[in-house]
């Protein structure tokens, strides 16, 4: 006797055989034994006559439903494998290449200023910029080297003349935004430098650097220290060691350097980090009142932090290049890998 | 510099400390220790032996067989020394041990049939001394088996410290003690200095006199007489080996261990050679010539400081001395010179003879005024012991005017002000004392100190923050753990370039970075080139003067290792002088930031489902028109025109706004591209990025899509080839209503059947307004309108 049992047995053998059905010739042998006129669909229709006057309309509506799904089915099925060819195989051939776009990139000295600039922003800092020919006066006397200094050895000079030369770090920007703005100031400053020392595979002629400078009333080293210490996370890794060490530069007192442990051996001692385990990464320290001086603040109301890194360095020990002349022959086959 | 930790254990006693204890700690108080060298470590193997039997090689007339006791064993070996024998306790190097001189590992070897489990050495294999005469006979008390680098005092570890330029003082072993001292907490030992004198006076051998004495503040002279020239002993050659210092003669190490010792450069001459009995300090007031001690005639500039005799110059003061007046074998009598010079004059005379020596590089830094005397005696002392010289009575110490200590006032609080952290007042004067700093006076808020003469770097308070904070080490500075922000706008100079290269790399384009420094002939090519006084080579001797060169110097390198199709662009800054004068100020010249789109080769390249085209002059202009479109400077006028008298390109085309050129490019000049060796088309753009940034709208507008139907139509005309498809396009919108919104060609057709001088441009138009649905009529009439137009103004065929 017809039943819901039964209609809904069917659905779920019908839905059950479609799943193995790959192609129009199964599909076709699927459509004989539910679907044609013989079929087991059709064969239920049949059986509609016994059903009771009361259960009739229902049952009927029961039957055309599950024809009409299971016809639903079939067509689908139908149509996506009509788009397969008989043997089974799509009619195109999916696996010859599409055709090229290209999007080209920047170079992987711009994208790792990027990602050290996009940290700092988040940090509240600022961006400036400032000029490569630059004069005496801002590159190095305003920054507290005195003209007879040793200090001055400490970075090889182009100079155009005895004035102007072409800036040998990022720190001439610092005096520059001093004397534009009065505290607080708070900026990065990324660009090009320059430094007069034979071309190899460790050094060449230019670089970049990214400088930092925190000036305020309550600027404190605990403060450089925490800034700094939240950048190495966020650049190199959130579990690295460090450790900051005194150091010299004429423009900043105390003065520092702050390591990390070497991520390319994890401390233990390599060729990269010659087996200290260490690995520095910048320099850094409280701006010299001095330097306060040369830009008109009172070293007695405000006090700074000032920071500067090296990026090629960090992207050489980043992507394993050994060879910093590699970012500037612009080989395209080196470009177009980053 | 290199220091021997040996003797650095004469002043401090670290005993209890490791090397990579004490290594760590110097390094974390600013004396960073770059390279630990045990100089043990290549006597590794090596050991005291017994020579128990010796009897000759049944095979060799030279060779004798050894029976050697090690102290665990008894071992045949063979041995070509002749002065080998029974019953010595020599050097022996095992199976298995590497010879320093030479490189080669010891193996178990048959010589002329005989087998030998060894080798017994001399000093040569050691690379104690050049000495392979004959094996080292060891003295008798040295028991078997000790390593020999214990046995011969051999085990020392060699620092290497980078030294900043503000720590003169850590350029010796005192120094580096001093600091390690307040470190571990532990004294430090001076040398005691204990001298006697002949009893006659220094005034009979000589005197000085000092002309300038602002740039000798102080010289002071001791002799010693009757010296003996020689060789030093052992143990002095040893440390000054160690440290790399060559040993001379005893006089002369003498002064250079004084020197590492303490800091202070002393200068030897031959008493017996300085003429006059005077010694004469002055700047010289004329160029002159004078040979210096390593043989080399050197000018001198005027205002050098000079050490003169009655006669002639014998020393260039704090640099280096005369060949005239030096040390030789057969000196008898030494004036030893310990002064303290001006830094800035040694500086300006070494930097301008290009002559650094261990003193200037002192001097030029800053030695200690206070202790000259005391290193003259340590070195008189050393000479008597060393050389069995006599020490003359007395000592010559010229110091007027003296130079005072400075003194110097620290308040606590800004302490931490500047660190963020407290350092108690207790452990600042611990600090202070430790370094010899002298406390003059103290209350609840201040300490006032004096500062020792060694220490020229400190003058002012923020000096004595750094030293307490590199004393009590940067490590236990604690770390802030929030930072405020500011509610201020934040600004970013680099904002626009950045959207630049973003959108250049979204073209298909890749940045490169060129060496803004060229050769002359490259940086010739356009503009006015900036000169660097002192390259480091010509190919790098000028600043670029655009980025063009630079890109097809690149292009070039590129395309001779096989990559033809390239995409380039650069955004960098060139430099031009604005004048023909000397550079004085920044007006004499101008520092542009620039952008450089490059293409070249294939644009597609041959494919299955493509066929390939070139680059050409509308794949750059396309690229153009599509970056000043991001840049919203879309419709800016366009000139278009070929122009033979510009040498970059062979046509071009500027990019212009309200008279303010935004950039120029083109197809370059097969000229141009000879002089880099390209055979291949070059198309480039350089953009006026300063200029574009001005002009560039800050903010964005909107406006809204228009929700009426378009109504499109299309022409095509037969027009003579002289006349620009800008000329027409520009006629079209002027000539129609407001309604046309848009006209762009889509296709171009040339055939011998228009006629040769003819072409055919057929235009698309865009009809459509904002406020309401258009009538067809009402564009149709506008449209039929135009094409009249066009046909009179241009004599010109409609096709259709």
């Amino acid at each position: 006797m017809l039943n819901n049992k039964i209609i809904d047995e069917i659905r779920l053998d019908f839905e059950n055989e479609l799943k193995s059905v790959n192609s129009l010739q199964l599909l076709e042998e699927l459509r004989v034994k539910y679907l044609s006129r013989n079929g087991k669909i059709s064969t239920l229709f049949e059986q509609l006559k016994d059903v009771s006057k009361e259960e009739k309309p229902m049952m009927g509506k029961s039957l055309n439903d599950l024809r009409n799904f299971t016809t639903g089915l079939f067509n689908d099925t139908k149509e996506k494998l009509e788009s397969v060819n008989v043997s089974g195989l799509p009619k195109l051939d999916l696996t010859l290449p599409g055709n090229k776009y290209e999007i080209g990139s920047k170079h992987i000295l711009t994208q790792t200023v990027d990602e050290i600039k996009s940290i700092f922003k988040g940090l509240g800092f600022s961006v400036s910029e400032g000029p490569e020919l630059e004069s005496d006066y801002n590159n190095f006397e305003a920054l507290n080297f005195a003209p007879d200094h040793p200090a001055r050895d400490m970075q090889d000079t182009y100079f155009i003349n005895k004035d102007f030369l072409l800036r040998t770090h990022t720190s001439p920007v610092q005096v520059r935004v001093m004397e534009k703005s009065k505290p607080p100031v708070r900026v990065i400053m990324p660009g090009r430098v320059y430094r007069n020392e034979a071309v190899s595979s460790r050094s060449y002629c230019m670089f970049h650097q990214v400088e930092g400078l925190y000036v305020d009333t309550d600027v404190t080293f605990t403060e450089l220290k925490g800034t700094l210490v939240s950048f190495a996370r966020q650049f190199y890794g959130s579990g690295l060691k460090y450790r900051f060490r005194p150091s010299y530069f004429p423009f900043t007192e105390p003065s520092a350097e702050m390591d990390i442990t070497c991520y390319i051996c994890n401390g233990k001692g390599c060729k990269i980090c010659k087996h200290s385990g260490w690995l520095e990464i910048l320099g850094c320290g409280m701006v010299d009142p001095n330097v306060f001086g040369f830009v008109d603040y009172d070293p007695e109301k405000v006090s700074g932090y000032a920071f500067g890194m090296g990026i090629e360095r960090t992207a050489m020990l980043k992507y394993g290049i050994t060879d910093i002349r590699a970012f500037f022959e612009n080989d395209f086959r080196f470009l177009k890998q980053f | 510099m290199k220091i021997s930790l040996n003797w650095l254990k004469d002043y401090v006693d670290l005993s209890a400390f490791s090397v990579e204890e004490v290594a760590h700690k110097l390094t974390m108080a600013g004396l960073e220790i770059e390279d630990i060298v045990d100089e043990s470590a290549k006597y590794k193997g090596f050991i005291v032996a017994f020579v128990k039997d010796r009897r000759d090689h049944p095979n060799s007339d030279h060779l004798s067989i050894c029976t050697v006791f090690t102290g665990k064993e008894e071992l045949q070996v063979v041995c070509g020394a002749p002065n080998v024998a029974a019953g010595q306790k020599i050097i022996f190097a095992p199976i298995g041990t590497i010879i320093p001189n030479g490189d080669f590992k010891i193996t178990k070897a048959k010589i002329r049939g005989v087998e030998s489990f060894g080798m017994i050495c001399s000093d040569a294999e050691l690379d104690l001394s050049p000495d392979h005469s004959g094996i080292r006979v060891l003295d008798n008390s040295f028991v078997e088996g000790t390593p020999i680098a214990d046995a011969l005092n051999l085990n020392d570890v060699v620092f290497e410290v980078g030294i900043t330029p503000n720590r003169p003082d850590a350029l010796s072993h005192i120094g580096v003690a001093r600091d390690a001292a307040a470190l571990f907490d532990q004294k430090l030992k001076y040398p005691v200095i204990s001298i006697s004198e002949s009893g006659e006076k220094i005034q009979d051998y000589i005197s000085i006199e000092v002309e300038d004495t602002v740039n000798c503040p102080r010289y002071t002279a001791k002799v010693v007489t009757g010296v003996e020239i020689k060789e030093s002993p052992d143990w002095l050659k040893k440390r000054l080996t160690h440290i790399g210092v060559r040993p001379i003669n005893n006089i002369v190490d003498i002064t250079n261990y004084v020197m590492f010792e303490s800091g202070q450069p002393l200068h030897a001459f031959d008493l017996d050679r300085l003429k006059g009995k005077k010694v004469i300090v002055k700047s010289t007031s004329a160029e002159s010539k004078f040979t210096t001690l390593d043989s080399k005639e050197r000018i001198l500039p005027v205002n050098s400081l000079m050490i003169c005799d009655a006669e002639k110059p014998v020393a260039v003061a704090g640099v280096m001395g005369g060949e005239n007046s030096e040390i030789y074998s057969d000196t008898k009598n030494v004036l030893i010179e310990s002064a303290y010079f001006h830094p800035s004059s040694i500086r300006r005379t070494a930097k301008l003879l290009g002559l650094s020596s261990e003193a200037s590089y002192r001097f030029e830094r800053g030695c200690d005024f206070e202790k000259t005397k005391e290193n003259a005696e340590r070195a008189a002392q050393l000479m008597a012991e060393l050389g069995n010289g006599k020490i003359v009575s007395g000592i010559i110490d010229c110091f007027e005017p003296k130079i005072e200590r400075k003194v110097v006032s620290l308040r606590f609080a800004r302490v931490s002000k500047i660190l963020g952290y407290e350092v108690s007042a207790e452990e600042i004067v611990t600090i202070m004392k430790k370094l010899e700093f002298e406390i003059l006076g103290k209350d609840e808020n201040s300490i006032t100190v004096s500062v020792p003469g060694f220490r020229p770097d400190v003058e002012r308070e923020i000096d004595l923050i750094e030293e307490i904070a590199r004393i009590y080490g940067y490590d236990n500075i604690p770390v802030i753990s929030k930072i405020n922000v500011t509610l201020d706008k934040k600004t970013d100079d680099s904002a626009f370039v950045d959207s630049l290269k973003n959108y250049a790399a979204g073209l298909g384009f890749y940045e490169m970075i060129n060496n803004p420094l060229q050769s002359e002939k490259t940086a010739s090519i356009i503009g006015n080139k900036i000169a660097v006084k002192n390259p480091q080579s010509l190919d790098m001797a000028f600043l670029r003067t655009s980025l063009v060169p630079g890109t097809l110097n690149i292009i070039s390198e590129n395309i001779k290792v096989g990559e033809k199709n390239l995409r380039l662009f650069e955004i960098g800054h060139v430099f031009n002088k604005l004048n023909n004068e000397e550079i004085k100020s920044f007006s004499d010249f101008e520092e542009k930031t620039k952008m450089i789109i490059a293409l070249t080769g294939k644009e597609v390249t041959k494919n299955w489902n493509n066929a390939e085209r070139g680059s050409d002059f509308y794949s750059l202009k396309g690229c153009v028109e599509s970056l000043l479109s991001k840049m919203r400077l879309k419709s800016q006028l366009t000139t278009v025109y070929p122009d033979k008298a510009n040498s970059i390109f062979e046509y071009h085309f500027t990019k212009t706004k309200n008279n303010s050129i935004l950039g120029k490019g083109g197809k370059v000049n097969a000229d141009i591209l000879k002089k880099f060796d390209i055979q291949q088309d070059v198309y480039c753009f350089e953009f006026d990025v300063d200029e574009i940034k001005k002009l560039n709208p800050d903010s964005k507008t909107f406006i809204e899509p228009s929700k009426f139907p378009k109504i499109l139509r299309d022409f095509a005309f037969i027009f003579a080839k002289n006349i620009n498809y800008q000329e027409i396009i520009d006629y079209i919108y002027k000539e129609s209503s407001k309604l046309l919104k848009s006209a762009e060609i889509f296709d171009l057709f040339e055939s011998d059947s228009l006629g040769k001088d003819n072409r055919s441009i057929a235009i698309n138009l865009e009809y459509y307004s904002t406020e309401r649905t258009l009538k067809e009529e009402e564009v149709e009439k506008d449209f039929n309108k135009l094409i009249q137009k066009i046909i009179t103004k241009f004599n010109a065929t409609l096709r259709g």
